[in-house]
């Protein structure tokens, strides 16, 4: 059975979300021992380098995005990300988003589990700043969100049936925005993901967790390198700036551009 | 009332103003039986003349009646016509096979449940309507499941919520905060305070607890969550989400099916 992680990246007109993989690759394989296929639509063989596998796909965008590090609303192709069951090249996938930085070798906890899909139900702000409350519910009812920034899955009824809801979702996102309540006319994965688990779990929202929560570094939080594994996060808290250090454990940098530019100083 | 049967469910329903608590414990004993044909059903009542054929036993309070409607609730152990008692408040809907339950509680005398949930399956935190309660370190109990056989603790535990309830004056001086008109959860809480909680309550997460749509619980924006929400009978969803247990609909009017 082959195992691997697979990365979604188009860029857009602010960042580079192939060079995001490509610094990402090295560090997949370093802790987690395992090759890394790209989804992409970049031809330069010069930018693929890094990968052991590269599928080509065009970009579908879901709509634009303000994110508060650039200070601007940037096009977001995140849409096809509901492919990746079909186009991955793994019998046993790692689904991890371009800003997932992996810092350690717990997602082999995740590879090792004998579920078939398995993701995030709760994210955490790392320096505690923020509690989330509004980022893991959504919509005006507050439906409960599963991430869908680490999902591994295997070739499986039960992942293709999360994949083709999920798809089925995005095919008909006004009507499922409006069942759920959910403002704004953006489509987002994580959106998709759980209420395709809702409906794949018969409605119950039985689903396997992975069994921890996935920490996450917020856009206006600044984050260094300090060391390979070693990362430094600046933060106001109460009006005074503070900083605090993470080491050899992941995080998502849901701030592209300090990721941005960590990468491109690494360049 | 002489035992007539081994186990059972009892709905008190007590037409209070306009509500029409005989038609909700209709209702629930309906949906009981959608799940349990053979579920043993008592009504406890203050008319005779409730002509349903839901309910195995009809039965009217023994004793005279209070004011409050609410504090006829201890009158229910008298009445039960069964050894071990399953009570459950008339304005809920069961959702889901509930058989099990009298797995978990059989073992002991009294059960009430502690806690609930939102619709969503989980630990329901809003603490709104529960300040007397928090001020108090009163346990989180609500009255609307409540189990017991007949035993010495379950006499001497609705003796108490009797006795709370005709002497208020004096009990809710022990309270910081106290209702004016004690609702039957508060006084459950108290009682099961005095009696000692491990005595009468299990831990959370172990036995049977109410889905709780009041505004606050869920949240809605309006007290009316069934011209807010999304739900589907049969089975019931709420916003998507499959229901299990009893649901405490809370919106009197609601007719499920």
């Amino acid at each position: 059975m082959t195992t691997g992680a697979l990365i979604f990246a188009f860029n857009n007109e602010h960042t580079d979300y192939l060079a995001m993989a490509a610094w990402s690759a090295d560090r997949i394989r370093r802790h987690l021992d395992i090759p890394v296929a790209v989804i992409t639509d970049c031809v330069d063989p010069l930018k693929l380098t890094k990968f052991d596998c590269v599928i080509s796909a065009d970009p579908v965008t879901g709509g634009t995005r303000y994110f508060d590090d650039y200070k601007q609303t940037v096009t977001w192709y995140n849409a096809s990300r509901t492919d990746a069951y079909s186009l991955t090249p793994w019998n046993q996938t790692l689904l991890l988003d371009a800003d997932y930085v992996v810092c350690g070798d717990e997602l082999k906890l995740v590879l090792a589990a004998p579920h078939d899909f398995m993701c995030h139900r709760l994210a955490w702000d790392i320096t505690s700043q923020n509690h989330f409350e509004g980022l893991n519910r959504f919509g005006h009812h507050k439906f409960p969100m599963w991430w869908a920034t680490v999902m591994m899955f295997r070739k499986s009824n039960m992942a293709q049936y999360i994949f083709d809801c999920m798809d089925m979702i995005r095919h008909n996102w006004k009507h499922y925005k409006d069942l759920y309540h959910i403002t704004g006319s953006q489509y987002r994965n994580d959106y998709a993901l759980s209420i395709a688990l809702g409906i794949v779990s018969g409605h119950t929202l039985k689903v396997d967790n992975i069994p921890w929560s996935l920490a996450s570094i917020l856009p206006e939080h600044e984050v260094t390198q300090i060391d390979t594994d070693h990362f430094e996060i600046k933060y106001q808290d109460q009006g005074k700036l503070k900083k605090m250090d993470w080491h050899s454990m992941d995080f998502h940098a849901m701030g592209k551009k300090h990721l941005g530019d960590i990468i491109a100083s690494a360049v | 009332m002489p035992v007539q049967s081994e186990r059972g469910y009892v709905i008190v329903a007590q037409n209070i103003g306009a509500v029409d608590y005989i038609a909700c414990a209709e209702q629930l004993a309906r949906s009981i039986r959608h799940f349990h044909p053979d579920a043993q059903i008592a009504l406890l009542t203050d008319t005779t003349t409730v002509q349903s054929d839901q309910f195995d036993y009809r039965v009217t309070f023994t004793h005279p009646l209070s004011d409050n409607p609410y504090a006829n609730d201890w009158q229910v152990f008298g009445a039960s016509p069964f050894r071990q008692t399953i009570k459950l408040e008339a304005d809920m809907i069961i959702a889901s096979k509930i058989d099990h339950w009298w797995t978990m509680v059989e073992h002991r005398d009294v059960v009430i449940s502690t806690g609930a949930t939102d619709f969503y399956d989980q630990p329901a935190t809003s603490r709104f309507y529960r300040k007397v309660f928090d001020t108090n370190n009163l346990p989180d109990v609500y009255n609307a499941i409540t189990y017991w056989r007949l035993s010495e603790t379950a006499q001497e535990f609705f003796r108490l919520v009797r006795r709370i309830f005709e002497c208020w004056a004096e009990y809710k001086t022990l309270l910081k905060f106290p209702d004016e008109i004690p609702s039957t959860d508060l006084v459950y809480a108290m009682a099961a305070q005095i009696l000692g909680p491990e005595l009468v309550t299990m831990p959370f997460a172990t036995y049977p607890r109410i889905v709780h749509m009041k505004r606050h619980m869920i949240p809605t924006q309006s007290q009316d969550w069934t011209q807010e929400l999304t739900w589907e009978s049969n089975p019931l969803r709420i916003n998507t989400v499959a229901q299990w247990g009893a649901v405490h609909y809370h919106v009197k009017d609601w007719r499920y099916d």
